[in-house]
C-alpha cells in the first residue's frame, strides 16, 4: 500500500509526463477501436440488410446480367413442383428531394413470402393492404423510420429515382420493426409487389433471383438436383450465403489494410508506454534502491511497477475507448463512402457499438501497456540495494547495449524480410513481416544515435561552440532514455514516409493510366448508385440513338458492365463496342496488341485486367469459364491489361461476343469521339439538350471524367491519410513527453553549467540543439526506413491485396516534410524546458536534488 | 542460483493478460449469442384496412340463374370468390381395407373488381389458395398443406373447357368435354394424391335452383352445386408408402361475393354419403349469440338423384362430444347426432380421427367422418366430411384469410 502511494505521488509530481503518455496510449487505442468499430458497423449494416432481403432462403436461383427470366419460376413451380419458392426483384433507388439517400427496393410476391420473410408474409393473412399492394400499380410499404426520416406519412407520394428516371410511388403501409435489430435491418427498405418493382425498375419479365428453402441431407440434395434439371442454361442455383460471402471477400483486403494501419498507431503508443515506464523507473532508481535496503523484495518492486503500468493502461484505455467511439463516427463516413465507391452499396445509419470490438480494444490497450512495462519492471528489480547506480554507469551500459540491440535489430530485419518474401499470397503474414521490419529498424536506432551524435559533436561544436558540443555529448549521455523516444518518432515518421510514397506512387500510376485509357472526348452514362463500373442502370435506347446521330460526333464506343458468375465466383464483365481508333487505350502486360485485337473483336476471346489475372491465377492462353445465357462457356484469354478501376478486376469481351452469348441489348455508357476541331464543353451542352428529359444523364467531358475518377481515388485514400496523421500525432505526443521529461530532469546539470557561467541564451541554444539533433536523427533514419516501407507496401502488400503493379515514385516533398516534421516535433518538445531552465536562477536548480 | 526477476514477474503479467483475454472471450461469446437471435420481426400499420364488405364492383348472387355445364365448372370472375372443393373417403383396394380421407380445395379470391392494366405480367387481381389434407386412419396421421399463388404467368388459374384448376403442380384436370372424369394430383414431400373421379350422379343444385342464401339480406348468397357421389380410384402416398385406393368423393362448387352476415361467426358443414345411395348436405350458420341462423339449409339427394331442400328446423343436430385442439386450444364439436324426422333419418356422425384441424393460414377443422344409424327403420351406414369454420381465433374461413 505504502509502495503504491509512493507511485501515485511520483505520478503526481510528474503530471505532464504521465498525462502525455496517457494521451499517447489513449490515442493508439482510439485509432484501433475506431477503425475496428467503423468497419464492423459497415459489415453489420450490410449483413443485416442482406438478412432482411435473404430471410430464411437457403439457396437462390440466379441468372445472367439481366437477372432471371420470370418463366423460370413457372417452370420450377408447375413442372418441377418445387415448393416453397419466392421470386424477388430488387434494386437500388434514390429519392427525389433527398440527395445522397439510397433505398433498397424489394419486390416480392406476398403470397410466397411466409416461408422466407415472415416479417413480410406471416401467411399473407397478416397484411391487410395486400390487396392494394398487389392490384394497385405504384404502391409501396416503407419502414416507419425511413418514412419519418424522409418526412412522408401514410398515403403520401414519394418520388423515387431509378437510373435517372422519376418514379412516383404511394406509401400505403408502414413496416414497424419489432426491435433494434429489425429496425436496423429494415432501415432504408421499400417493399413493393413484384409487378410494381418490375415496373419501377424497368425490368418487365425479369427476376433478380428466386429464393429456395432446401432442407439439408439427402432429401435436399434430391430437391436441388430437380431444381437444376429444370433450369435453362443461363440460370444456376447458388447458396444464399454465397452473395454475402462474396461481398465479405470483396472488402477483406480493404479491412486488413485498415486494421494494419490502425495497429501501427498502437505500436507507436506501445513505444510510448515503454518509454514512460522506463523513465519513471530510471528517475526513481535511488528511491527503489532505498526501498530495497528497507527490506522491500524484488517481487514487490516488480509488482509496483506493473501495478503502475496497469493503472496507466486502464486509464489510458478508458480514455481511448471513449475517444475511439467519438472518432469512429467520423471514420464510419469515410469507410462507408469508400465501400460505396469501390465495392457495393451499403447504407450505414448508425455506429454499432459492438461489445466485442470494445473488449478487444481494451484488452489490446491494457495488455500492450503491461507488456511494455515488462522490461522496465525487470530493470527496476535489478536495482542494487542501498544506493542507486550512478547514471554515468547506466549510460555507459546503455551505450554498450546499443550494438547488441543493433545486432538483434539486424536479426529481426532479416527475419522480417524472409517472412515478407515467403508470405506467398497471405496478407496477414506480409503485414507481420512488415511489422518485424519496422521493429528491426527501431532496434537499430540507438546505435545509429550513438554514431550520429559522435559524428555531429565536432560539427556542432564548430557551429555553436560549447552548447553545440554539450548538446551532442548530451545525446550520447542519455541514450538509455532518449533511445526509445527517438525510435518511436522514427517509426511514426517512417510510416508517414512509407504510406505517403505509396499513395503518391499509386496516384501517379493512376493518372498515367487515366490519360491513356480515357480516349473518347465525351462520356455519357446513366446515374448509378454504386460508383465505379457497371451498375444495373442502362441508357434508354432512344437516347443512345439520338446521341449517335448528334452533330460533331465522329465515333461512338459502347460499354456495358454486367455481373456474371464463373466457377470461382462473381465476375465483373464488360462488353466493349469500340473501333480500332480506341485500341490504344489499353496497355497490355501480356499478349501483343497485334494478335489481341482480331481475336477479341472477331474470335470470341476475352481480355482480363491485371488484378483479375492475379486473383484467379490466369494468364494468356488460359481458358476463362463464365456462365452465359447459353450455359457455361470457356473464353480464351488473349491479353492481360493494366487497369486500376477495380481491385476485383474485370473481364472484357467485345460487344459482338457479348451479344452472341448473353441476351442483353443494354448499354451502360457511351464514349463519344468528336470530330476534329470540336469543343468538348460545347458539345456536352448540345448533347444535354439533345438527350431530352426522359432520363437524367451524366454527360462528362474527358477532363471532367478524369477529375471525377481522381476525386474517387483521393476519397479512397482519405481514410489512410487520416490514420497516418493520427499515428504521427501519437508519436509527436510521445516525443514531447519523453524529451520534456528528460530535459526537466537535467535541471541540476544545467544549474551547474549556469553556475559556471552559461548564459540563459546559451541554455536555450543547448536544449534546442539537443532536441533538434534527436529529431534530426529520427527524421534522417525515417527516410531510408520509410522508403523501404513504401517499397514493401507497393510491391508486396498492394500486389498481394489488390494485384496491382505500381510504378514507384519518391516525391522529394514527402521526404522533406517528414524530416521537417521530426525536427519540428523535437524542437517543440524543447521549448518549455528551455524556457523554464533559462528562467531559473542557478542556485534553486542546484538545490532541487 | 536464485530465479531471475524475469521469471517471477512473468507470472503476474501473464495472469493479467490471461484475465483480460478471458473477459474478452466471454464478451465475444455473449455477443455472438445475442446476434444469433433467430429472425427479424416487424408488424405493419396501414392506411386503410381492406373492407370486408366492399362488394362494390362485383356481381352478386341475387336471383336464381340457369346453370350450364361444363361452363359453370370453370371460373366466375365477376364474383369475388369461389371454390372447387373435393373431399372423399377411400379404402385400400383389395388388401387391408385401410381407410383414408382426402381433401383438395382450390379457392379463387379477387382482390379488386377489375385488374389495372400493367406492364408486368405479375399484375393481377386474382389470388388462388389451395389446401390438401390426407387422413391416414390406420396410422392416426393427418397431413395438411396449403399453397398460395397469384393468377399470373400460369402459376395458378382455372378454365372450363378443357376443365382445369391448378396452383403450381397441384391440379385438377377434366378428361371429358363436360368435366369428369377429373384427375386430381397434388402432393408435397411424403403426402401425395393421384385420384381419378368419375361423374357419378348428375350435378345437384342447392337452395333455390342453385341460389344458396346465407342470410336474410339480399346478395348474401352464393351459387352452389355439388357432385355428390363420384366414384374414385387411384393412389395415395402417406408416410413414404403408396396405396392403391378406391372410394367415393364429393365435389362442392360455390361462388359468391358476400355470404356471411356481420352477426355470423362461422359454419358447420356436413356432406354425408349413405350406403342406401342417398346423400345429405347440411350447413349450419352459427351466430355470434350462439344460435343457428334461419338461413341454414340442407339438401337431401335421393337414390335416383332427386333433391329435397331441408330448412333449418327440419334437422335436429345434437353435439355429443367436443375436442380441444393442441394448437391454440380451440374447442370444436366432435360427434353429432343428426335427426331428420321427415326423411326417417337418425344418424350418428363420428370423426375418423379427432385431430383433423388444418393448421394453415386460416385454421379450421375439416375431416373424414363415419356415419351409422337408421334410415326408415333400417340400419344405414356411410361416410362423409364435416367442415367446422370460425372456431379458431385466426380468420373466419379459408376464403376470408386471403382478404384479411
Amino acid at each position: 500500500m505504502t509502495l503504491l502511494r509512493a507511485s501515485v505521488r511520483h505520478l503526481r509530481r510528474h503530471p505532464g509526463q504521465a498525462g502525455l503518455s496517457l494521451l499517447g496510449i489513449a490515442l493508439g487505442v482510439a485509432v484501433v477501436v475506431s477503425v475496428d468499430l467503423s468497419s464492423a458497423s459497415a459489415r453489420r449494416a450490410f449483413a443485416l440488410s442482406a438478412e432482411a432481403v435473404t430471410g430464411r432462403a437457403t439457396h437462390q436461383v440466379v441468372g445472367g446480367p439481366r437477372g432471371l427470366d420470370e418463366r423460370v419460376l413457372v417452370q420450377l413451380s408447375r413442372e418441377a413442383g418445387i415448393h416453397p419458392l419466392a421470386p424477388v426483384v430488387e434494386g437500388w433507388v434514390s429519392v427525389q428531394g433527398a440527395p445522397g439517400r439510397t433505398l433498397r427496393l424489394l419486390g416480392v410476391d406476398p403470397f410466397s413470402e411466409a416461408p422466407f420473410r415472415p416479417y413480410l408474409g406471416r401467411g399473407a393473412a397478416g397484411i391487410p393492404t395486400i390487396g392494394t399492394l398487389v392490384t394497385e400499380p405504384g404502391t409501396v410499404l416503407v419502414s416507419s423510420e425511413t418514412a419519418a426520416e424522409l418526412g412522408v406519412g401514410m398515403s403520401a407520394t414519394l418520388v423515387l429515382r431509378v437510373a435517372g428516371r422519376a418514379r412516383p410511388v404511394r406509401v400505403i403501409g408502414l413496416i414497424e420493426p419489432g426491435g433494434a435489430r429489425s429496425r436496423q435491418a429494415l432501415a432504408g427498405l421499400v417493399v413493393a409487389d413484384l409487378a410494381t418493382a418490375q415496373e419501377l425498375l424497368d425490368r418487365p419479365g425479369r427476376l433478380s433471383h428466386v429464393d429456395l428453402a432446401i432442407p439439408s441431407g439427402s432429401h435436399g440434395e434430391q430437391l436441388l438436383a430437380r431444381v437444376r434439371a429444370a433450369l435453362p442454361p443461363g440460370a444456376e442455383v447458388v447458396p444464399a450465403a454465397a452473395r454475402s460471402e462474396f461481398v465479405g471477400a470483396l472488402t477483406r483486403a480493404f479491412d486488413v489494410n485498415l486494421t494494419a494501419l490502425s495497429l501501427l498507431a498502437l505500436v507507436v503508443g506501445l513505444f510510448l508506454a515503454y518509454n514512460t515506464m522506463t523513465l519513471s523507473v530510471v528517475q526513481r532508481r535511488a528511491t527503489i534502491g532505498m526501498l530495497r535496503a528497507l527490506g522491500v523484495t524484488r517481487a514487490e518492486i516488480v509488482a509496483v511497477v506493473l501495478a503502475e503500468a496497469f493503472l496507466l493502461g486502464v486509464v489510458a484505455t478508458a480514455l481511448g475507448l471513449g475517444l475511439g467511439v467519438a472518432l469512429a463516427g467520423g471514420l464510419l463516413r469515410l469507410v462507408t463512402r469508400t465501400i460505396n465507391d469501390l465495392y457495393f452499396v451499403v447504407v450505414v445509419r448508425e455506429l454499432a457499438l459492438s461489445p466485442a470490438v470494445l473488449a478487444k480494444g481494451a484488452a489490446l490497450g491494457i495488455g500492450a501497456t503491461l507488456l511494455a512495462a515488462l522490461v522496465p519492471a525487470a530493470e527496476a528489480a535489478t536495482a542494487p540495494v542501498g544506493d542507486a547506480i550512478r547514471r554515468i554507469v547506466l549510460e555507459a551500459r546503455a551505450r554498450r547495449a546499443a550494438p547488441r540491440a543493433a545486432a538483434a535489430g539486424l536479426a529481426v530485419l532479416a527475419t522480417g524480410g524472409l517472412v515478407v518474401a515467403g508470405a506467398g499470397r497471405s496478407l496477414a503474414l506480409s503485414y507481420a513481416g512488415l511489422f518485424a521490419l519496422i521493429l528491426g529498424a527501431a532496434l537499430l536506432t540507438p546505435l545509429a544515435m550513438v554514431g550520429a551524435a559522435t559524428a555531429a559533436g565536432a560539427a556542432l561544436g564548430r557551429l555553436f561552440g560549447l552548447p553545440g558540443r554539450l548538446a551532442a555529448r548530451g545525446v550520447l549521455s542519455t541514450v538509455s532514455r532518449t533511445g526509445v523516444a527517438v525510435a518511436a518518432l522514427m517509426v511514426a515518421v517512417a510510416a508517414t514516409v512509407g504510406v505517403g510514397v505509396m499513395i503518391r506512387s499509386f496516384r501517379a500510376t493512376v493518372v498515367r493510366w487515366l490519360e491513356t485509357s480515357l480516349v473518347a472526348d465525351v462520356y455519357v452514362a446513366a446515374p448509378t448508385i454504386r460508383g465505379g463500373r457497371g451498375g444495373e442502370s442502362t441508357l434508354d435506347p432512344d437516347v443512345v440513338a439520338r446521341l449517335r446521330a448528334a452533330p460533331g460526333v465522329a465515333a461512338v464506343g459502347t460499354y456495358r458492365g454486367a455481373r456474371v458468375t464463373s466457377p470461382s465466383g462473381s465476375t465483373q464483365l464488360v462488353a466493349l463496342g469500340i473501333g480500332p481508333a480506341s485500341y490504344r487505350q489499353f496497355r497490355f502486360l501480356a499478349g501483343s496488341p497485334e494478335t489481341v485485337w482480331p481475336a477479341f473483336q472477331e474470335g470470341g476471346a476475352a481480355i482480363v485486367s491485371e488484378p483479375y489475372a492475379y486473383r484467379h491465377r490466369l494468364t494468356v492462353g488460359a481458358p476463362l469459364r463464365l456462365r452465359t445465357d447459353r450455359g457455361e462457356r470457356a473464353f480464351p484469354i488473349v491479353g492481360v491489361f493494366a487497369d486500376y478501376g477495380s481491385d476485383q478486376g474485370v473481364v472484357m469481351v467485345s460487344r459482338r461476343t457479348y451479344e452472341a452469348y448473353w441476351d442483353d441489348p443494354g448499354v451502360s455508357s457511351l464514349g463519344l469521339v468528336l470530330a476534329p476541331g470540336s469543343d468538348a464543353d460545347l458539345v456536352v451542352q448540345q448533347l444535354r439538350a439533345r438527350a431530352g428529359e426522359s432520363q437524367d444523364l451524366l454527360i462528362r467531358s474527358n477532363r471532367a471524367l478524369r477529375e471525377a475518377s481522381l476525386e474517387i481515388f483521393d476519397r479512397t485514400f482519405a481514410i489512410t491519410a487520416v490514420l497516418r496523421v493520427l499515428a504521427t500525432a501519437v508519436a509527436v505526443i510521445g516525443v514531447l513527453s519523453a524529451l520534456m521529461a528528460l530535459q526537466l530532469e537535467r535541471a541540476r546539470e544545467l544549474g551547474v553549467l549556469r553556475a559556471q557561467g552559461l548564459m540563459p541564451r546559451e541554455v536555450w541554444r543547448l536544449v534546442l540543439t539537443q532536441t533538434s539533433l534527436l529529431g534530426g536523427i529520427a527524421g534522417g533514419l525515417a527516410v531510408p526506413v520509410g522508403i523501404g516501407l513504401a517499397l514493401v507496401l507497393i510491391h508486396v502488400i498492394n500486389r498481394r491485396a489488390f494485384g496491382w503493379s505500381i510504378e514507384t515514385t519518391v516525391p522529394a516533398d514527402v521526404l522533406v516534410q517528414a524530416v521537417g516534421l521530426a525536427i519540428l516535433a523535437a524542437l517543440a518538445a524543447g521549448v518549455y524546458p528551455a524556457w523554464r531552465m533559462a528562467r531559473t536562477p542557478p542556485a534553486p536548480a542546484l538545490r532541487e536534488e | 542460483m536464485k530465479p531471475g526477476p524475469g521469471v517471477r514477474l512473468l507470472a503476474p503479467v501473464l495472469l493479467a493478460v490471461a484475465g483480460v483475454g478471458a473477459g474478452l472471450g466471454l464478451v465475444i461469446r455473449l455477443d455472438a449469442q445475442r446476434s444469433a437471435r433467430p429472425t427479424l420481426d416487424a408488424t405493419l400499420s396501414v392506411a386503410e384496412a381492406f373492407g370486408a364488405g366492399s362488394a362494390e364492383g362485383f356481381a352478386r348472387a341475387l336471383t336464381p340463374r340457369p346453370f350450364a355445364f361444363p361452363a359453370d365448372h370453370g371460373p366466375h370472375p365477376a364474383f369475388r370468390s369461389e371454390w372447387w372443393y373435393w373431399t372423399g373417403n377411400l379404402r385400400e383396394a383389395g388388401g387391408s381395407g385401410r381407410r383414408f380421407g382426402f381433401q383438395l380445395t382450390f379457392f379463387r379470391v379477387a382482390l379488386a373488381p377489375a385488374a389495372a392494366p400493367r406492364r408486368s405480367a405479375w399484375g393481377t387481381r386474382d389470388v388462388y389458395m389451395a389446401h390438401l389434407a390426407l387422413t391416414d386412419v390406420a396410422s392416426g396421421r393427418f397431413h395438411a398443406r396449403d399453397r398460395w399463388a397469384r393468377a399470373a404467368l400460369d402459376l395458378a388459374g382455372a378454365s372450363a373447357e378443357p376443365f382445369r384448376v391448378w396452383l403450381g403442380d397441384w391440379r385438377a384436370e377434366g378428361g371429358g368435354r363436360s368435366g369428369p372424369p377429373v384427375r386430381l394430383r397434388a402432393g408435397e414431400e411424403d403426402v401425395r394424391i393421384d385420384l381419378t373421379l368419375g361423374p357419378g350422379k348428375a350435378p345437384v343444385l342447392h337452395g333455390e335452383r342453385g341460389l344458396s342464401r346465407k342470410s336474410a339480406e339480399a346478395g348474401n348468397a352464393s351459387y352452389y352445386y355439388s357432385l355428390t357421389r363420384m366414384p374414385v380410384s387411384g393412389e395415395v402416398q402417406s408416410a413414404g408408402r403408396s396405396f392403391a385406393v378406391e372410394g367415393l368423393a364429393w365435389m362442392d362448387r360455390e361462388w359468391s361475393t358476400s355470404a356471411l352476415a356481420p352477426d355470423q361467426v362461422g359454419w358447420d358443414w356436413f356432406a354425408l354419403q349413405l350406403d342406401d345411395r342417398r346423400e345429405l348436405m347440411l350447413y349450419r350458420l352459427r351466430q355470434r349469440d350462439g344460435g343457428v341462423a334461419a338461413a341454414s339449409q340442407g339438401t337431401l339427394v335421393t337414390a335416383d338423384g332427386a333433391t329435397r331442400t331441408l330448412d333449418r328446423d327440419a334437422v335436429e343436430v345434437l353435439v355429443l362430444d367436443r375436442w380441444t385442439s393442441p394448437r391454440g386450444g380451440t374447442r370444436y364439436p366432435a360427434r353429432w347426432r343428426l335427426r331428420i324426422p321427415a326423411e326417417g333419418l337418425d344418424l350418428l356422425v363420428t370423426p375418423l380421427l379427432a385431430d383433423q384441424e388444418l393448421d394453415v393460414a386460416a385454421r379450421y377443422w375439416e375431416g373424414a367422418v363415419g356415419v351409422e344409424g337408421t334410415g326408415d327403420g333400417r340400419p344405414v351406414r356411410g361416410a362423409g366430411y364435416v367442415e367446422l369454420v370460425g372456431y379458431a381465433a385466426r380468420a373466419r374461413g379459408p376464403a376470408e384469410a386471403v382478404r384479411q
